[in-house]
């Protein structure tokens, strides 16, 4: 994920200061010339890199920490602040009818953000259209089709037609019904000036309400150039950064948001529609500084739920998990609900204590494996009874080996998914009952005891 | 491409001269006729002649000073730096040293990153630098321009200039048919370059068949078959959601049957964490086992294009990369990161939307243009 890099070694050199209550120039220089390296490591402009790395250093050494602050936590507190100011606010996005413009190189995935824009919209209630006027690249009308078709939203495009101006014109007008239009465009770059004065045109003809610059979460120092260019011809309003399932940082995005003066609105995280995230710096932060990302996952886990076929099974309440018993049947639902968010190792990035660092430190089939089993563990609860889901503890042996016959699992993989349940339930125990103040310390434990320990067992023991 | 990187490499050479001279001048003191030919903008005069300074130079090395005084009559004041130089050498003196470097080689990193050369490249290159530059004596005695310029051009050579594999003799020389697998990330434009390959090589007196084994991206058969309409080659496809590997193994049944000398195969873009599609690359590469696989990726690829080119490696081994969008990048780092991690050359640059879009690389003239002086 973004920056996540720059979260582990932070980290690492934060931990130095434990324990310290004044901190030396020394000190100071080391965290700076960490954050300078990772900062460029992930693709931030070097003079951007520069800037921040010198408030940092300055604000660490003239400002007192306040009465009771750590020195750690003082140069936390000036890292996460001064973080946030480089990244700033999301773009607004106000959920209405309005016109978006997409533009940006080739190959960094504008029609595949249009249709996951427009599922986007859509889940939000609003009636989106996609009208597709890159009349120059082979096959992008038959992308943008069927990508919509796999979003379920309204599509716009004639294959017939070469002039882009005219398409947007009359794809606005086609579309009328639709709440909220969004035009693709076909790739270019900042030197191509014929075509940087085609879509000139393209966004007087349909004077977009905002425009987005799309970028490749791998572009370079090169993304400084374009987006002022993009800027200069249209105005940019928001970026989108694609492909941050990939190893690339994403800083290139930063970047642009500091060179056009705009914000951050969508980050794209997988091929398929539903992959894309609205940015929000906060929580950017939060899982930058290894922290994890809460507000997203809640976003996803209410998603999942909704999808989670609740109707069928209106006795089941998420918050229950709170409460009572911590049944297999809710151990069920919630690898339903898992999977139901996406990839288990996107979402494992969200829960604190689980993505950055910890991710590193797990074999790269980790998480298909973990998927894997998730699947047999499914079959064997189909096997069993009502009574046993209820009250996994009083399964025994024999029951084992009925259940194992019915499911074609191994007795083995049973006992370690009665393992898993016992493991969870003990988890849920801890989070009962606790406080947000609770919640905090507890991320605090797992953090320091680098994840592995406290409330991530539950989890951790998925591996 | 590699304007920026021009400009800083310009900057180092005169920075680093500037550090060594002023070194020498010290030592020099007392030869106070030549204290103002130090200065940084008289350092081009220094390099620009060092070529046919170095040759004299060599065999003077050894010599007494008196006779390094006699030599550069006409070489006017840089001829006075060089020899103030040669003679302090003579009296066993080192005259780079290595702490004086830190500052130059400081900005020359930051000048490779702001180029996209990925961060342990750079570090690689400036390594080389300074064991070729720092406590140096003997090669000394050419000029300082002459030796920075080589440590430079040697330090950047090392890194880009990896052993030759070239596309076109490889072609010339192998079985027919000749199948090519092109691989990469999403949208790096693997399917345009094979798209102007075909026409390249169609040009060259080749037929030539294409084989879609992107069989998962929504349009990417319709986008390869317009090509092959335009261009008038034979497309081998299946459903979307077929086999990739039953493509190309088809396409070089086709052409095994019909005598057509080169399958170029396409490849879904995929991202190489993805654990899945990258297994499929190997099945394929093990199945259809080509004469080559080919690398794609943009030259407006940051730090992480060392990454990609390391993982599609292994996965499945390349023999050489072609950079696409070099029209779009004044960087140029990628190049340099990834035949430098890769072991593997680059082959061709994309620089532009059109078909004859297609430019070979070449390591050495890149170097060169690099070290080239603007004025």
């Amino acid at each position: 994920m973004v920056l996540d890099d720059l979260g582990s070694s932070l980290r690492g050199t934060l931990d130095k200061l434990r324990g310290k209550s004044r901190i030396s120039e020394e000190d100071v220089d080391e965290i700076v010339k960490e954050i300078q390296r990772s900062l460029l490591q992930a693709d931030v402009d070097v003079s951007l890199v520069m800037d921040l790395s010198e408030s940092i250093e300055e604000r660490a050494l003239e400002e007192e920490p306040p009465g009771g602050t750590s020195a750690r936590d003082h140069v936390l507190r000036i890292v996460y602040e001064e973080l946030v100011d480089l990244v700033g606010d999301s773009t607004e996005i106000p959920l209405e009818n309005q016109t978006i413009l997409l533009a940006g190189l080739q190959g960094s995935g504008k029609t595949t953000t249009a249709a996951k824009m427009a599922w986007w919209f859509s889940k939000k209630g609003l009636r989106p259209a996609v009208i597709q006027t890159d009349t120059f690249r082979p096959g992008a009308y038959d992308q943008a089709k069927q990508m919509t078709e796999r979003a379920e939203v309204a599509f716009y495009g004639d294959p017939d037609e070469d002039d882009p101006v005219k398409i947007a014109r009359d794809g606005l007008e086609a579309t009328e019904d639709a709440d909220v239009h969004i035009v693709d465009t076909a790739g270019r770059h900042a030197l191509e000036d014929e075509l940087i004065g085609e879509i000139e045109e393209i966004e007087s003809a349909v004077e977009p309400d905002r425009s987005l610059l799309v970028l490749d979460a791998a572009i370079g120092q090169g993304a400084k150039d374009q987006a002022r260019e993009f800027d200069d011809s249209i105005g940019i309003d928001g970026v989108a950064i694609t492909k941050l399932d990939g190893t690339a940082k994403g800083g290139g995005a930063l970047t642009a948001v500091d060179e056009t003066g705009s914000t951050i609105a969508f980050l794209g995280t997988g091929e398929t529609v539903q992959d894309i995230e609205r940015f929000e710096p906060d929580s950017f932060i939060s899982r930058l500084l290894g922290m994890g990302d809460l507000k997203q996952l809640t976003e996803r886990v209410e998603r999942a739920m909704e999808e989670t076929g609740l109707e069928e099974d209106d006795d089941w309440d998420p918050e229950d998990l709170m409460k009572g018993e911590f049944t297999l049947k809710d151990m069920r639902k919630q690898m339903e609900a898992m999977d139901n968010m996406g990839p288990l190792d996107q979402v494992m990035d969200m829960i604190p204590g689980m993505g950055g660092g910890m991710m590193d430190q797990l074999p790269d089939d980790a998480m298909d494996v973990t998927q894997e089993r998730m699947r047999n563990f499914e079959v064997i609860m189909d096997s069993m009874t009502e009574e046993e889901l209820e009250n996994p503890r009083s399964v025994g042996a024999s029951q084992v080996r009925r259940i194992a016959k019915g499911s074609g699992q191994s007795e083995e993989t049973i006992r370690e998914l009665l393992d898993q349940h016992k493991m969870m339930a003990q988890t849920m125990k801890q989070f009962q009952g606790m406080g947000d103040g609770d919640m905090q310390r507890m991320m605090k434990q797992m953090q320091q005891g680098g994840g592995g320990g406290g409330g991530g067992g539950g989890f951790g023991g998925m591996f | 491409m590699f304007d920026g990187l021009k400009d800083k490499l310009s900057n180092f050479r005169e920075d680093a001269e500037e550090v060594a001279e002023e070194n020498a001048e010290a030592l020099d003191s007392d030869e106070a006729d030549d204290g103002e030919t130090a200065d940084g903008a008289e350092a081009d005069a220094v390099e620009a002649e060092a070529a046919a300074a170095e040759a004299t130079a060599e065999a003077e090395a050894e010599s007494e000073p008196e006779n390094a005084e006699a030599e550069p009559e006409g070489d006017s004041e840089s001829g006075g730096g060089f020899v103030s130089k040669a003679s302090s050498l003579a009296r066993g003196r080192v005259v780079i040293d290595e702490e004086d470097l830190e500052e130059p080689l400081r900005e020359l990193e930051f000048a490779l990153l702001e180029s996209d050369v990925e961060m342990s490249v750079a570090e690689e290159i400036l390594d080389r630098i300074r064991d070729d530059l720092a406590g140096e004596e003997k090669k000394f005695t050419a000029s300082t321009g002459a030796l920075v310029e080589d440590a430079l051009r040697d330090a950047l050579l090392s890194v880009i200039d990896v052993d030759g594999f070239d596309f076109e003799d490889a072609i010339a020389d192998s079985e027919k048919p000749v199948t090519v697998v092109f691989t990469g990330v999403n949208g790096v434009g693997k399917t345009t370059t094979i798209a102007k390959l075909a026409k390249r090589l169609e040009d060259q007196g080749y037929s030539v068949v294409l084989a879609n084994g992107d069989t998962y991206r929504a349009g990417a058969n319709e986008q390869l078959q317009e090509h092959a309409d335009e261009l008038g080659v034979k497309l081998i496809s299946h459903e979307q959601g077929g086999d990739p590997t039953a493509v190309v193994y088809d396409a070089v049944e086709y052409a095994e049957a019909n005598d057509v000398d080169v399958v170029l195969g396409d490849t879904a873009g995929r991202l190489h964490t993805s654990s899945d599609l990258m297994t499929q690359l190997e099945k394929l590469d093990r199945v259809v086992d080509p004469d080559y696989t080919v690398f794609v990726d943009e030259a407006v690829a940051g730090q992480d294009a060392v990454n990609r080119a390391r993982e599609f490696d292994d996965a499945a081994s390349i023999d050489g990369a072609i950079l696409t969008m070099a029209d779009a990048d004044s960087q140029g780092g990628a190049a340099i990161s990834v035949s430098h991690v890769t072991g593997k050359p680059i082959l061709f640059l994309g620089t532009g939307q059109g078909y004859d879009d297609l430019r070979k690389f070449d390591p050495e003239a890149l170097v060169d243009d690099l070290l080239e002086d603007e004025d």
